[in-house]
């Protein structure tokens, strides 16, 4: 009955009632599509870089992760080929040789990082393959050679022409190696396209006279969340000779940015909702100012201040359920098919380049931002209602009726 | 003078999607000076025929004359200015602006026509004093009684020398006495000034100062009677 | 008189209308503060990366910018070099030639930038000398020394005083490989610079890559931030533009502006959300102290007021609070933020190292700005003003008997 009763107090005056669910609403909306699109911009980032080179578990030999030398190779490969086909939940993985080196043409030089690798295993894990955008993918042939665009750009190189390689080798001398210029890959990250080239594994290990031999592991799971699992289960089988890093290793920046992000969000929305409380304060003690003499009768005919308390609570909390919901399904209204077709940000595309997201962000909707915004809106729409509730509460009868 | 004349004016408004007819051709003449009230049972248009008179609501058809102007079309601004310059009213209630002194409320509709503060001030005094009230100037209206609000109201009402004033049930809330005082203030403004008063009221003490009556029923003018009996003690 | 009135009618309701002023402190001051940390955590941090060693503008080919070649260099010739030394504004200036190599120390090999640099000039145009962290900088521009980058050490596994060989691509397209001595190594809080940075002396690299008398850059810094685009704008005028033009920090760092506006634009959006909430807090406050007393303004149409004034009246009770809850954030803001101007919030734990990732110091430091607080203000008011449209509306149509009637 008391349900029904603060349902129908909330109808009286419309106008005030549909205001205040209004300001509920645009701020919800509001902050969900923020959060949406701040969380798919960080995640963007993130699965950029997984899916770009990182992959979800990498595997070296222990130590190399620290200090990236050629001395640090796999000892064992077919150790880790056994480990990894016995393994479940994978679902492709490509073997490496990485070097730091120096690239040069005719007309310049550059640093760069040599990834030798074999092109079909490299092409099921990473997205390079796709991000080609003139010449071809690697097809296992010697001296092919895929650069990123902007260091074909700063070697003055294209198609058909040549690069030479030079690299610290296993010996401790420097190893050369020429190359032609097959393929050009143009990715979402730029400073990855800066400084990467891609060359056959024989090609890599014969220029670091490394023959036989592999540097890393690389890794994709059937499902990005058992990669704590799954790297558990292969330290396990390969033992302390090796390290088994997943990507929240790798990349300790980019996770911690996500896990940092919702944090910040929460505080954002706390204080989004501070400022609703004084608009709530203001309306429901209106609200209950303009009711005095009611609570005046309702008293005197014996109903408990405790229960008018309430009463008042609940037209708040409808106000704000009714709000926040309504909010709620606008801002998936409106962040979803953003979410497919994403937004073009054009204006800040070297920045975005930089940090890998892609100028095209797609805002993306979490369930624990819903969730956070599902909870700490009401919360403070309804701390904002606790002073004008207890006000109505202790009224005393006769001067309520008096009162003009 | 002629200062208000009414020409077949009907008024009909809706009331919850019932049309009501309050007024079903009237048509009536006052003259400067005057002292009328208007009388009838509830639902017999009164309100509604004071309101058109002073301009506060339009008629449906017909034409309402101001001093010889056709007032019925006329714009909001003009009108306002109408309301400053020629008509003073007194409500029967929420007459004063609460946080305005007494004086203050008085200087107001002066204020509106932007005459100097030194002006106003000597003239809101001099009307005060002549209704008795200057020891009120400093007082805002909840540290007044009813009848001495009514009577500031009429102060503020004659201030601007309008030709009309219209007071709508003034002495509904007030008691027999403090009214009786009010309706004596009234009348000797309307002897001294000459102004025209002109009263909607079912309320007896007040119909029997009337000098002019008019009877509505049911819309239209019943009966209207001059020079009805000087009032009894 | 309407102004003692809308003042006076404010008061009517004490409690609510301190409530609404208080909407409005908040809503000033959080932005005030907000924009304070923002603009000065930029402002450090452009001082920061800029005066470590880019310099607020510089001097290049213009093909170097899309393609950092050697080819694509310039001579810094008298001419121009007077046109920067006459010029009161710059306040420095020193010549690099930017080139990759590799950098080779016992069996470990890094890719590295080699970057040949005038040491004293530099220690007159960046903060580059004042990071030496071990050893010293290299003493002249052709002495055989370098200085590395503190990361790049460690990586190499060498120490101060070793030597190491560097391998680089010349002007002519041929490699040149030279020894030098690590003398000193810089720690700059800059992850490119102290992960790939080999300093050597100007004339030294110039040899080796056979770049004489051409360089790659002109950096220049001005005496104040706000002067670079004037002093961009007039060198650009006086140059050949097949030759060599002038860039300012902006151009030459796109990322970093781009990144500073990303988060400029974020803030303010979000600052956007609470003022609009606010504002919708004094819509329905305003509504609701009008439409209480529609009686009483019904009775003032009636008696002659202008509609036109009633809506001015109302306004003034609007502007009353918002200029008061502005007034108040202010001095709030001003306050806070002084206090974080002198005591920037340090970042501690495992954020220092993101944040150090992208280049920001780990740190926010607020600013005091004129602008900002007209520019907030400014911004508060416009949207309490757009907020009571509608209520203003109403009273502007109200018309003197629906008041007098009004339930």
């Amino acid at each position: 009955m008391l349900l029904r009763l603060a349902w129908r107090n909330i109808q009286r005056n419309r106008r005030r009632s549909i205001i205040v669910l209004v300001s509920i609403l645009v701020g919800v909306v509001a902050l969900m599509f923020t959060d949406a699109l701040s969380y798919g911009w960080i995640q963007q980032m993130l699965n950029n870089q997984i899916g770009l080179h990182d992959a979800h578990i990498q595997i070296h030999r222990k130590g190399f992760n620290d200090n990236r030398v050629v001395q640090k190779y796999i000892p064992d490969p077919e150790r880790v080929v056994d480990a990894l086909d016995g393994q479940s939940g994978i679902r492709a993985w490509s073997s490496r040789m990485l070097s730091f080196g120096l690239l040069s043409s005719a007309m310049s030089s550059s640093g760069g990082i040599i990834i030798g690798v074999e092109a079909d295993q490299e092409g099921e894990i990473t997205s390079i393959r796709e991000a080609i955008v003139e010449g071809t993918y690697l097809s296992g042939n010697t001296r092919e050679a895929l650069i990123g665009r902007k260091l074909a750009e700063k070697l003055h190189v294209d198609i058909g022409d040549r690069v030479v390689g030079m690299a610290s080798d296993l010996h401790g001398d420097i190893g050369s190696e020429l190359f032609r210029v097959t393929g050009i890959f143009e990715t979402v990250n730029s400073n990855f396209d800066k400084s990467h080239i891609f060359i056959s594994m024989s090609s890599a290990q014969r220029m670091l006279e490394m023959e036989e031999k592999v540097m890393e592991y690389a890794v994709i799971l059937d499902r990005i969340d058992d990669v704590d699992q799954v790297a558990a289960e292969l330290r396990q089988v390969l033992g302390d000779e090796y390290e088994v890093l997943t990507y929240k290793e790798l990349l300790p920046i980019l996770v911690a940015q996500v896990e940092m992000y919702h944090t910040m969000m929460y505080i954002i929305y706390a204080i989004v909702g501070l400022a609703m409380i004084f608009g709530i304060i203001n309306t429901m003690l209106m609200s209950v100012f303009e009711r005095i003499r009611e609570f005046g009768v309702l008293k005197a005919i014996g109903m408990k201040g405790g229960r008018i308390f309430s009463m008042v609570m609940t037209e708040a909390c409808y106000l704000a359920i009714v709000g926040t919901a309504a909010g709620l399904l606008l801002g998936i209204l409106i962040t979803w098919p953003l979410s497919v077709v994403g937004i073009n940000f054009a204006m800040f595309a070297e920045s975005l380049a930089s940090y890998g997201s892609g100028a095209i962000i797609y805002p993306q909707l979490s369930l624990d931002g819903m969730l956070g915004l599902a909870i700490i809106i009401p919360c403070t729409t309804m701390a904002g209602a606790l002073y004008p509730a207890w006000k109505a509460m202790r009224l005393q009868p006769v001067s309520a009726i008096r009162h003009v | 003078m002629e200062v208000i004349r009414l020409e077949e004016v009907h008024k009909t408004y809706s009331d919850n999607g019932v049309p009501v007819h309050a007024l079903r051709g009237v048509d009536v003449r006052i003259e400067q000076g005057e002292f009328v009230v208007i009388a009838g049972p509830s639902g017999s248009g009164k309100t509604t025929l004071l309101n058109v008179m002073g301009v506060l609501d339009t008629p449906s058809s017909g034409r309402v004359y101001l001093e010889g102007e056709d007032v019925s079309q006329k714009k909001s601004k003009e009108i306002a200015d109408i309301r400053l310059e020629k008509l003073g009213f007194v409500f029967q209630a929420f007459n004063l602006v609460p946080v305005l002194t007494a004086m203050e409320n008085i200087e107001f509709s002066m204020m509106l026509l932007g005459i100097d503060v030194e002006s106003r001030r000597e003239r809101a005094l001099s009307i005060m004093r002549e209704l008795d009230i200057e020891m009120l100037a400093d007082k805002r209206p909840n540290e007044m009684s009813g009848g001495q609000q009514q009577r500031v109201a009429v102060a503020r009402a004659i201030v601007n020398n309008p030709s009309i004033v219209l007071a709508d049930e003034p002495t509904a809330n007030l008691d027999s006495e403090t009214g009786a005082n009010l309706l004596d203030i009234m009348e000797r403004m309307n002897e001294q000034h000459n102004l025209t008063f002109i009263f909607s009221s079912h309320d007896h003490a007040v119909i029997d100062r009337a000098r002019r009556l008019i009877l509505l029923k049911d819309g239209v003018i019943d009966e209207d009677v001059s020079g009805v009996s000087p009032r009894s003690e | 008189m309407l102004t003692a009135l809308a003042w006076r009618n404010l008061w009517r309701n004490k409690r609510r209308t301190w409530i609404s002023i208080s909407a409005v402190v908040f809503a000033t001051w959080l932005s005030l503060l907000m924009r304070g940390i923002q603009l000065g955590t930029y402002e450090e941090n452009m001082d920061f990366v800029l005066g470590l060693f880019t310099g607020y503008l510089q001097l290049q080919h213009p093909s170097y910018d899309d393609n950092p070649t050697l080819h694509n260099s310039i001579r810094f010739d008298a001419e121009t070099e007077a046109r920067l030394r006459d010029d009161d504004r710059v306040e420095a200036y020193a010549t690099r030639v930017v080139s990759d190599g590799l950098v080779s120390y016992r069996e470990n090999s890094l890719g590295a930038i080699l970057l040949g640099i005038d040491p004293l000039r530099e220690r007159g145009l960046s903060r580059l000398t004042n990071t030496i962290s071990e050893g010293r900088m290299i003493a002249s521009t052709d002495a055989q020394e370098v200085v590395l980058g503190s990361t790049m050490l460690e990586n190499l596994k060498a120490r101060v005083g070793d030597e190491i060989v560097i391998l680089t691509q010349g002007f002519d397209g041929s490699l040149g490989n030279m020894k030098y001595t690590i003398v000193g190594t810089v720690k700059t809080g800059l992850h490119e610079f102290d992960r790939g940075a080999v300093f050597v002396g100007l004339r030294s690299l110039q040899e080796l890559v056979f770049m004489h008398g051409r360089v790659s850059m002109v950096a220049v810094r001005t005496r104040s931030l706000h002067e670079v685009d004037a002093v961009v704008r007039e060198l650009n005028e006086g140059f050949d533009a097949s030759e060599i033009r002038a860039l300012s920090w902006e151009q030459v760092m796109p990322e970093f502006k781009q990144a500073i506006d990303l988060d400029n634009y974020s803030g303010m959006l979000l600052l956007g959300i609470l003022i609009v909430v606010v504002a919708f807090g004094i819509l329905n406050t305003v509504l609701m102290s009008v439409t209480e007393r529609f009686r009483e303004f019904g009775v003032l149409l009636a008696i002659g007021m202008p509609n036109s004034k009633l809506v001015m009246l109302v306004f003034m009770e609007t502007m009353f609070i918002t200029l008061l809850g502005v007034l108040g954030g202010n001095v709030l803001g001003f306050a806070v933020n002084s206090w974080f101007a002198a005591n920037p919030i340090v970042f501690t734990g495992e954020y220092v190292a993101m944040i150090e990732e992208y280049g920001w110091l780990p740190q926010m430091r607020s600013t005091v700005k004129l602008s900002s607080f007209v520019n907030t203000s400014f911004a508060v008011i416009l949207l309490a003003t757009f907020s009571v449209l509608y209520p203003l509306r109403r009273v502007a149509r109200l018309e003197a008997l629906k008041g007098i009637r009004y339930t």
